[in-house]
């Protein structure tokens, strides 16, 4: 008994030495740290960035310059190169100081602020980042716009070409009334990238078709996210295409607002129409990669028209949470069940009004439209099938006017 | 086959020590040890991409030895043994300009993150130590020599979070990163770790009575832990002290 109380009592001390050990050593090893790295910290390195991240156009009547208060700034994505400003039709653009704000320690020129005639073009700004070893260069374009009257607008799909960066994806372009080509159409294809770099440009989830209904078509197919997308638990990306934005700088921080849905648009649209084939994946799957029996997986088809500003003033876009569902939605055109067929099938949807349409709002460039196609109607939660496809070609958009 | 290497060796030096004369045996002491280790894994130089260090917390880092000295003289000793290490850590770290890339399969992922990077590590090893002992008198003693280390288990892990990635290039896209998982760049690097390490380890002995006594040991490689092709993360090396306390069996 007294041997077994003197093992317990030297079992104890035995503890409570190593737990002072410990202690000790924890408290030691944290100072250690702390002086070593605080004693060997350089001096902060200089920025390597060279970004412009806003643009902001000071007019002495703004009312008369711009369609919307909120017009006289803009931010910059990180992807942009070409920063566009779209004013009143008879604004006078010959003398203006556009006012850049950059990335930390960076330089442009020429300088920010500094007076340029813009009715010639675009003028081309290159900024070098503080440390002088990147640079960018950026062509600020300001373009007095005259608001059109059109009946019908044509989505086609035949002008496409890979990114130009990178040339891992294809971008699409849609043909404008003065025969330009515009950058409407955006698609998730530079989120694809991040978790997929070795997949080619037809292996991405929206790609060409060159042999579409009419000429070539737009293909979109729910893809497989690979080892990334998995390990993120974003094991699947819907194929999508959408007249907007498409903001890589928060697709993975917060993908439903990566997609910008919506352009200012200044016609009423009435109806909308184009040719489809659907043929949704063999096996639909949730949020964890596990297949879900019995559930067919569906396509989106619809078009938004809605206020682009909200009662406050403050300009509106809509997101992937909130496109079929925000109060500032003016009509809705929704195919809604996309029956799967492997045969090119026309569709034609009515807009639902929901509230009247304000002309002179409309005149001022305050209201957007978005057309949005998706290859997995959930997709935005990651579930769906992979191998859904939907084709897409000869979209129109028909509007009426008021007498 | 490295991991025979040592215990072979091991065996050889116990073979030897036993096959050695009675009066040579006389020479030699056995002892076993229990400490406590501090310190990780350090980069060979800290650059001035790392801004400031947001927490470093220790793993459970208990050693325990067997050692067995032979004494050429009254000052002169070899001290060797094996010794099972856990060791490991958890670092955050606030960094701007740093070069990262995540890989994953074939896909990877690179650029220049700014923001925050949070490292965690965990390994088991056996260590194979050989060093001088010099008797400074009756109770101290200071050891200098090599080990060699061989990790049995290896993880390496952790997150870029609260900050952004420009991809590719610092004039790539830009692209955010969150802290949860799945909004952050996740990384996993246990398969670029070396089994094998070595390096310097220097320690000394306190005798309090005959058969118990307290040490420190100071053990730093030479090698990196991370494979030479791989540059995801710069050069670490293995650096810790260990505390603890020994006891002559023989």
């Amino acid at each position: 008994m007294s041997n077994f109380a003197s093992l317990k009592q030297r079992i104890n001390v035995m503890c409570d030495i190593f737990h002072g050990i410990k202690t000790l050593a924890v408290v030691a090893s944290c100072l250690i740290m702390t002086i070593l790295c605080s004693s060997c910290f350089g001096d902060e390195p200089d920025g390597c960035e060279a970004d412009i991240e806003t643009v902001t156009l000071h007019v002495n009547n703004p009312g008369d310059f711009f369609f919307q208060a909120t017009d006289s700034m803009q931010t910059v994505f990180s992807t942009d190169s070409v920063i566009t400003f779209a004013v009143r039709g008879d604004a006078d653009v010959t003398a203006l100081s556009p006012v850049l704000t950059l990335s930390a320690g960076a330089t442009v020129s020429p300088a920010s602020g500094s007076t340029h005639d813009f009715s010639n073009g675009p003028v081309t700004y290159t900024v070098t980042s503080q440390d002088g070893k990147w640079h960018r260069n950026y062509r600020v374009n300001i373009v007095p716009t005259m608001v059109t009257v059109t009946d019908t607008l044509r989505y086609d799909f035949e002008h496409y070409e890979l990114e130009t960066a990178t040339q891992r994806y294809y971008m699409w372009h849609n043909l404008l009334p003065d025969g330009t080509l515009g950058n409407d159409w955006a698609t998730a294809n530079a989120g694809y990238r991040i978790s997929m770099s070795t997949a080619a440009p037809m292996d991405y989830p929206t790609t060409p078709l060159a042999q579409g209904y009419d000429g070539a078509a737009v293909c979109l197919m729910t893809r497989d996210t690979g080892p990334f997308g998995h390990m993120a638990n974003k094991r699947l990306a819907a194929g999508n295409m959408f007249l907007g934005t498409f903001d890589i700088r928060i697709a993975m921080s917060d993908h439903l607002h990566a997609t910008r849905f919506g352009i200012p648009f200044t016609d009423r649209p009435d109806h909308f129409t184009g040719y489809y084939t659907y043929e949704p994946g063999p096996t639909v799957q949730d949020f964890n990669g596990n297949p879900i029996a019995g559930r067919t997986d569906s396509a989106s088809v619809y078009a938004v028209f809605y206020r682009n500003h909200d009662a406050d003033g403050n300009e509106v876009v809509l997101y992937g949470d909130n496109v079929l569902s925000s109060d500032l939605l003016v009509a809705v055109a929704n195919l809604g069940y996309v029956k799967p067929t492997t045969t090119w099938t026309a569709w034609d949807v009515k807009f639902e009004y929901r509230q009247e349409v304000d002309e002179q709002l409309l005149a001022n460039r305050g209201y957007s439209l978005s057309i949005v196609f998706s290859s997995s109607a959930s997709g935005g939660d990651f579930i769906g099938a992979i191998g859904s496809r939907l084709c897409v070609d000869k979209v129109r958009l028909i509007c009426t006017h008021e007498e | 086959m490295t991991i025979k290497r040592i215990i072979t060796a091991a065996l050889f030096i116990a073979v030897m020590a036993m096959g050695m004369s009675a009066s040579v045996l006389d020479s030699v002491h056995y002892d076993v040890r229990l400490g406590y280790a501090l310190g990780g894994t350090i980069p060979s130089h800290i650059g001035k991409e790392i801004r400031g260090i947001n927490s470093y917390r220790p793993g459970f880092n208990f050693t325990v030895a067997a050692g067995a000295t032979y004494s050429f003289n009254e000052h002169w000793a070899l001290h060797s043994g094996l010794r099972f290490e856990l060791g490991g850590m958890d670092a955050d770290s606030r960094v701007k300009n740093y070069d990262i890339e995540v890989v994953r399969g074939d896909e990877s992922l690179s650029g220049i993150f700014n923001g925050n990077v949070r490292i965690k590590s965990a390994q088991r090893r056996i260590t194979l130590p050989i060093q001088a002992q010099y008797n400074v008198n009756k109770k101290l003693a200071v050891r200098g020599g090599f080990f060699m280390g061989w990790l049995t288990n290896r993880r390496f892990w952790g997150w870029a979070y609260d900050g952004y990635l420009r991809e590719g290039t610092p004039v790539g896209p830009k692209i955010e990163m969150g802290s949860e998982p799945g909004d952050r760049g996740d990384f996993d690097f246990d398969a670029n770790m070396r089994h094998m390490q070595w390096g310097l380890d220097v320690g000394a002995d306190w005798r309090f009575t005959h058969r118990w006594g307290a040490f420190v040991e100071l053990t730093y490689g030479f090698s990196n832990i991370f494979k030479s092709d791989f540059h995801s993360v710069m050069p670490l090396r293995p650096l810790y002290g260990t505390l603890g306390v020994s006891y002559r069996i023989k």
